[in-house]
């Protein structure tokens, strides 16, 4: 029975610390700081034990547990709630050391616990009031932490666009919780979820599909409403890590919460498709010119955003929940750790220039990845995995062939191919190993991925062929990538094709009135 | 606007090169070495250079008024140190008497106030914030084009600023976006050369040459970082006998900039830019408050110096002429005084010395399974050795260290490339989890660093220039005879992760290094029989049983690595175990001490620690504080609390003969200490304009600096976390003061060969002082070479003359 309550005492401690930071004046609030950090891990814990009672099954089916009391726990909800508390605990403690002297660290640090709890809240709901108050919460919470330093113009850019966004997106959601209220007059999301999967609903559940969609895309930063994400820099560093916490990604979270719905609406998931798999290639195209550290990873979180919507449109509900544990965690790290970027890029130069791979070794790298690819696919078991999911993993072959290829150039010692190969078969088993695990854990509470149609099949066509096509240009990248005609090009590219200067234009970013 | 005056284009290049010597080099963050901010305006004294940098970049030079009111209230600022520091001041310009100059004191001055630009115009003009604009555009294509690394697809640089800005502007549709149309036509408009195109915007703007010195030091001032970056260019290229035009190229860019606005908004802002091209005519005399300012903090420095004396004068324990029981060589580091002075205490035959950390020895090093060259030598030289670490015997090791390495660097572009980057993350985002703990518990050792094989001169130099070389090194550390048993080189380095100003902590004058490979290199040539023979037949005895042995302080942790493993030595073995013994004993006290100063480190455990926590933004406070610089025998100084605020160099003037080691000192490790101090000064007093920033917004930018936030202007300098603790400041800002402890003829001999060395004195950048052989201050550097003794007491009703035309 306890377990039932877990989902909602899981925010609390951090609520508590939140009072704490918010009482504390002046710099080093040690006492603040202590009950922040005790909070976050009691939260973790809370979490951990939900996951236990998860684990130690308490009868508790995804459809059972959405109690009256709001709290839903399923393996969607463990899942994100031991990554947001995990997370939250490194960041609450990083920052913790890293603001030490700052005059309003304790206020830094309530608002941090209180966007924290807000996202748990979020990821624990079992109603559609309940989420629509915690979508709203968490980013009026991180609104403050964006304008932690207020005067400066910068922030005050970055936050006024992601205000905007943020407000549509809540729009949106709105709307999207009032249809679905319409379509199956309850505001339980698990009544909801088992009557969608009966494929009940009508017109306004795929309304509420687009809907979903459309706020989706607001929060998780797609084309073209990037912008704001590719400045938080003026935020503390800890903010940016805080974001993958269950903030950025809560997009992706809000499709998979809904995956019974989203599969009403196949038009709906064919637009994410489009738009995620363009934002994907953008995101990461832009990101290979960007030459500051942050924001590279901005760009990159840009892409990989695009890559989870991607998965969603693709009904891999599961694979996207994998990828945004998986990318949340790398990239908070990242993040936390991109002070020693000065150390790498000196580190990258010592061991000499790097060999690049001609014409020949990137075929063949393409076909020995392929030879990778089959037999450990086939071991877990490729045969009866959806075609989407094959389809996917194309990406994989693509991604593995780029790293053959280095070590097959023809300047490359045999010990670095051999080495590269390693590393390739051990990446393909990782990758397996971890979407089967994605896929039976989430088993019973995120619906199959059904056959695909014509449109499905030419969607997945047209995202090999995208993929492909720009995974072969960048392993011949430095062939080309210097070419005169490519000049051009890149400077557009770099400012990503100018749709943040559109969007300052149209906000008035650059207004020298408002900055001062 | 009227016709410009016509200026001759050799006449322009060299307005232009002076506003380019006027901006100080920043150096790139992997090997960072500190620079005077002040480095253009050295020909000049404080007030003045107040002047200027208030105009060109509304940069304060001192600290603010209330600052030195809470000195002179709490009596730290005596009415003596202000009367002998108003003395000093302009007669025209400074307060009539000591009560009126008091009552300044207790107003603020008025902030400094810049010339707008152009752009500056245009913004309050238009509503458009162009300044921020160009600083974004600008940053965005200098990261770009000076990017060491980070981005995969790097932009092209194979030519020079000025072109590859232009074919990166041509395109760029940003600024037409925001509303400035036509400006890829304005540039690709532009003249093909940056001179033209400064000669056109010269003509275009309506300046005179009167006007130009100061407005295009302004412009260069505008781009922060970036045109200390191209300063450094410059200063590379003149270094190895070139020269660059990078500095310049940025100027052209900056005016195509503002020719362009002007153009846009000329009938709104003609009325305004003419005055501000009066302004700039108008020649640069510092303003009454700006001298009042000046006055204060030489007040304040005096205030210093008696201190200083107080200390120095004190008793000390007796130094006994026997043999020591260790010797130990450090570096000159401030930071080196806090562990000396512990190490000594530990037992009376320990002796401590103090040297630049070089050692010496000027080499171009590469490091173990490397191809990268570091200039592991003070930037003001070039380098005169090679070395590498792992010869010929370590092939095998070293190939396999290398493959390691690229298939590193082959995982890491696997992580970042476009597609790939998705198939990494799906495949082993989760171990992160395992990364994150580790990070955020600080579970990493840090101790595997120092573990590469000795280093090697390469090509070996003749014994003839081995000899040469050790007896230099020797003479110039004074250390030419009572040799200990066991001597011990130490460098240092700092161990810190996570941390893009990590070289700031290391050895400056290893330009930005860590010290072990310099002193490794050292103690095996000091070790070599055959230089040991030929050193004896030039003076220097070194017994058969003295040991040279090499080490590593680490400044955040006070550990001391040493390196027995280059020239085993078993007769030794005890010394060495005793030795460890005093280093781990200092190396606590050192901690103790340390403490007090360190926010959050209430006990000395804690300070060893926080140079592995990824989050501390303060490892340790460097070289803050740092105000004095004594060379003289370590025996005047030992025994005394120099707070780590003091360069120590041992210099013995009776053994230096014609006093070449004197002139060493004065125009090298002097210079660059002065640097350093100058440094922290300009971050302290002058936060936007000379500080790096605030650490929690750095965003390493190209591997080579940071941007605070997003991006726009590359911030060079200290961060603001590196002077200030949150609650008040780390470092006082106080100049300098020199105390040598030498004949003052011998001194002034040498300041009227070296005019450079003598402004940073005459123009009171640096104060300098000579000892007695007690190692009491006995006379003050006047500038113009006079002296006067330093316990006169001042005479105010003397005017002293204005000492520079201004």
């Amino acid at each position: 029975m306890i377990f039932q309550f877990l989902p909602l005492l899981g925010p609390a401690p951090l609520l508590v610390a939140a009072v704490f930071g918010f009482a504390a004046a002046g710099p080093r609030p040690r006492f603040a700081l202590a009950v922040a950090e005790a909070s976050a891990v009691l939260s973790m814990l809370l979490a951990l034990a939900a996951a236990a009672g998860l684990i130690a099954g308490q009868g508790l089916t995804a459809a059972e547990i959405s109690s009256a009391l709001t709290g839903r726990l399923d393996s969607v909800s463990v899942v994100m709630m031991l990554l947001v508390t995990f997370i939250g605990w490194v960041v609450v403690r990083y920052s913790a050391t890293y603001l030490d002297g700052e005059a309003r660290q304790g206020p830094f640090t309530g608002w941090l616990c209180l966007t924290l709890a807000a996202v748990l809240f979020l990821v624990t709901a079992g109603n559609l009031v309940q989420l629509m108050l915690a979508w709203i919460a968490t980013s009026l919470f991180l609104h403050r932490l964006l304008l932690f330093y207020p005067e400066r113009v910068a922030a005050q850019r970055a936050a006024r666009k992601k205000f905007i966004t943020a407000r549509m997106g809540d729009i949106a959601l709105g709307v999207a919780a009032f249809l679905l209220i319409l379509a199956y007059g309850t505001v339980d999301i698990g009544a909801i979820l088992q009557d969608a999967r009966l494929g009940n609903g009508g017109w306004p559940a795929i309304a509420a599909a687009g809907c979903l969609a459309l706020a989706a895309i607001l929060k998780s930063a797609q084309f073209p409403t990037h912008g704001w994400l590719t400045e938080v820099m003026e935020a503390p560093t800890p903010v940016s890590a805080l974001l993958h916490a269950g903030v950025i990604n809560a997009g992706g979270f809000l499709l998979i919460r809904f995956a019974d719905v989203m599969l009403l609406a196949p038009g709906v998931l064919a637009v994410l498709v489009m738009l995620g798999g363009f934002t994907a290639l953008f995101g990461s195209l832009v990101m290979l010119t960007q030459p500051a550290v942050k924001t590279s990873l901005a760009w990159s979180t840009v892409a990989q955003m695009g890559f989870m919507t991607l998965q969603c449109g693709l009904a891999l509900f599961p694979l996207a929940l994998l990828h945004i544990v998986a990318h949340s965690l790398y990239k908070a790290h990242s993040f936390l750790a991109s002070g020693g970027a000065v150390d790498r890029v000196a580190a990258s130069q010592r061991p000499g220039p790097v060999a690049i791979p001609n014409a020949r070794a990137v075929g063949r790298a393409f076909v020995a990845a392929l030879v990778i690819y089959l037999p450990v696919g086939l071991l877990f078991g490729l045969m009866d995995k959806s075609p989407q999911a094959i389809a996917l993993g194309a990406m994989l072959i693509f991604g593995v062939a780029y790293m053959l290829a280095q070590g097959f150039a023809d300047a490359a010692p045999r010990a670095l191919t051999r080495r590269t190969a390693v590393y390739a078969l051990a990446t393909s088993i990782g990758y397996f190993a971890l979407q089967t695990a994605a896929t039976w854990l989430t088993r019973d509470v995120l619906p199959l991925t059904p056959a695909p149609g014509p449109l499905e099949w030419a969607l997945m066509v047209l995202a090999l062929l995208s993929f492909g096509l720009v995974a072969i240009v960048q392993a011949m990248f430095p062939l080309w990538a210097y070419h005169p005609a490519a000049a051009g090009f890149r400077v557009h590219l770099s400012n990503g094709f100018y749709a943040n200067a559109v969007f300052d234009r149209m906000v008035g970013g650059w207004s020298a009135r408002r900055a001062s | 606007m009227s016709v410009s005056q016509s200026v001759t284009s050799a006449n322009l290049a060299a307005i232009a090169d002076r506003a380019a010597r006027q901006v100080p080099p920043v150096w790139p963050l992997a090997s960072s070495v500190a620079v005077n901010p002040f480095l253009g305006q050295t020909g000049e004294d404080l007030a003045t250079a107040g002047a200027r940098l208030a105009r060109v970049a509304a940069s304060p030079v001192t600290m603010p008024r209330h600052w030195f009111q809470t000195k002179i209230a709490a009596g730290d600022i005596t009415d003596d140190d202000l009367a002998a520091a108003w003395a000093r001041a302009p007669l025209s310009l400074r307060p009539a008497n000591l009560a009126s100059l008091k009552a300044a004191a207790m107003m603020e001055s008025p902030a400094p106030d810049a010339v707008p630009t152009v752009a500056d115009l245009a913004s309050a003009a238009s509503g458009t914030d162009w300044v921020g604009l160009i600083a974004d555009r600008f940053g965005g294509w200098a990261a770009g084009y000076f990017d060491e690394g980070q981005a995969l697809w790097a932009a092209p640089r194979d030519r020079g600023a000025y072109a590859a800005w232009r074919a990166v502007a041509t395109h760029d549709l940003t600024p037409e976006i925001a509303g400035l149309s036509g400006f890829s036509r304005h540039v690709s408009d532009a003249p093909e050369t940056a001179l033209a195109a400064i000669d056109r915007a010269v003509a275009r703007l309506g300046l005179t040459e009167a006007m130009m010195d100061t407005y295009f030091h302004q412009l260069l001032m505008s781009l922060g970082g970036w045109s200390q970056y191209g300063r450094y260019k410059l200063w590379q290229a003149e270094l190895a006998g070139s020269t660059d035009a990078t500095i310049t190229d940025m100027l052209a860019i900056r005016l195509i900039w503002e020719e362009a606005l002007f153009d846009h908004h000329a009938p709104q802002i003609s009325d305004g830019w003419v005055k501000a091209c009066l302004r700039h005519a108008a020649p640069l005399v510092a303003t009454p408050d700006q001298v009042v300012n000046a006055i204060l903090q030489e007040a304040s420095e005096r205030a210093a110096q008696r201190g200083l004396a107080a200390t120095l004068i004190a008793a000390r324990p007796d130094i006994s002429q026997t043999r020591p029981a260790l010797q130990a060589v450090f570096c000159i580091d401030v930071r080196s005084e806090v562990f000396r002075r512990a190490l000594e205490s530990l037992h009376p035959q320990i002796q401590t010395l103090g040297f630049a950390g070089f050692f010496g020895l000027t080499t171009a090093h590469r490091r173990f399974a490397s191809d990268v060259t570091e200039l592991r030598l003070p930037v003001l030289l070039n380098p005169g050795l090679h070395s590498h670490t792992g010869g010929a015997d370590m092939a095998l090791s070293d190939q396999s260290a290398r493959v390691l390495a690229r298939a590193k660097r082959a995982w890491g572009r696997f992580k970042l490339a476009a597609v790939s980057s998705f198939a990494f993350v799906e495949a082993t985002g989760p171990v992160y989890v395992g990364k994150l703990f580790a990070d955020t518990l600080g579970l990493h050792g840090a101790a595997a660093r120092h573990d590469d094989p000795a280093p090697a001169l390469d090509p070996t130099p003749n014994l003839a220039t081995r000899t040469k070389v050790a007896e230099t090194v020797l003479r110039a550390m004074s250390l030419t005879r009572n040799f200990a048993r066991l001597v011990v080189i130490a460098g240092h380095g700092s161990t810190v992760v996570n941390n893009p100003h990590a070289s700031g902590l290391q050895c400056g004058a290893c330009g930005g290094y860590s010290g072990e490979v310099n002193a490794r290199l050292l103690a095996q040539l000091l070790n070599d029989r055959a230089v040991q023979d030929g050193l004896r037949s030039r003076g220097i005895e070194i017994p058969g049983d003295t040991h040279f042995l090499a080490g590593l302080h680490d400044t955040a942790t006070d550990g001391v690595t040493l390196f027995p493993q280059d020239d085993p030595a078993t007769s030794h073995a005890a010394d060495i175990e005793q030795a460890r013994q005093w280093f781990l004993t200092a190396g606590a006290l050192t901690r103790a001490e340390r403490a007090l100063r360190l926010p959050r480190a209430s006990h000395a455990a804690g300070v060893s620690r926080r140079g592995r926590d990824w989050a501390e933004t303060r490892p340790e406070w460097a070289l803050a504080g740092c105000s004095a610089f004594i060379a003289a025998p370590r025996a005047r100084t030992s025994g005394k609390d120099l707070a780590g605020r003091a360069f120590l160099h041992d210099y013995d003037w009776t053994q230096d003969a014609g006093f070449g080691v004197l002139e060493l000192i004065l125009t090298a490790p002097v210079v660059v200490a002065s640097w350093i101090n100058l440094q922290y000064y300009g971050s302290t007093v002058s936060p936007q304009v000379f500080g790096g920033g605030n650490k929690l917004l750095h965003n390493v930018v190209g591997g080579i600096g940071v941007f605070e936030g997003n991006g726009g202007l590359l911030r060079a300098g200290l961060p603001w976390q590196s002077v200030h603790d949150g609650e008040r400041l780390a470092h006082e800002p106080l100049r300098l003061s020199v105390c040598v402890e030498a004949p003052q003829q011998a001194i002034t001999d040498i300041l009227a060969r070296h005019p450079a060395v003598r402004a940073l004195f005459d123009n009171g950048w640096l104060y300098l002082f000579t000892l007695d052989g007690a190692g009491t201050m006995s006379a003050r550097y006047e500038g113009d070479l006079e002296w006067s003794d330093v316990r006169a007491a001042p005479d105010t009703q003397m005017d002293m003359p204005y000492r520079i035309a201004v």
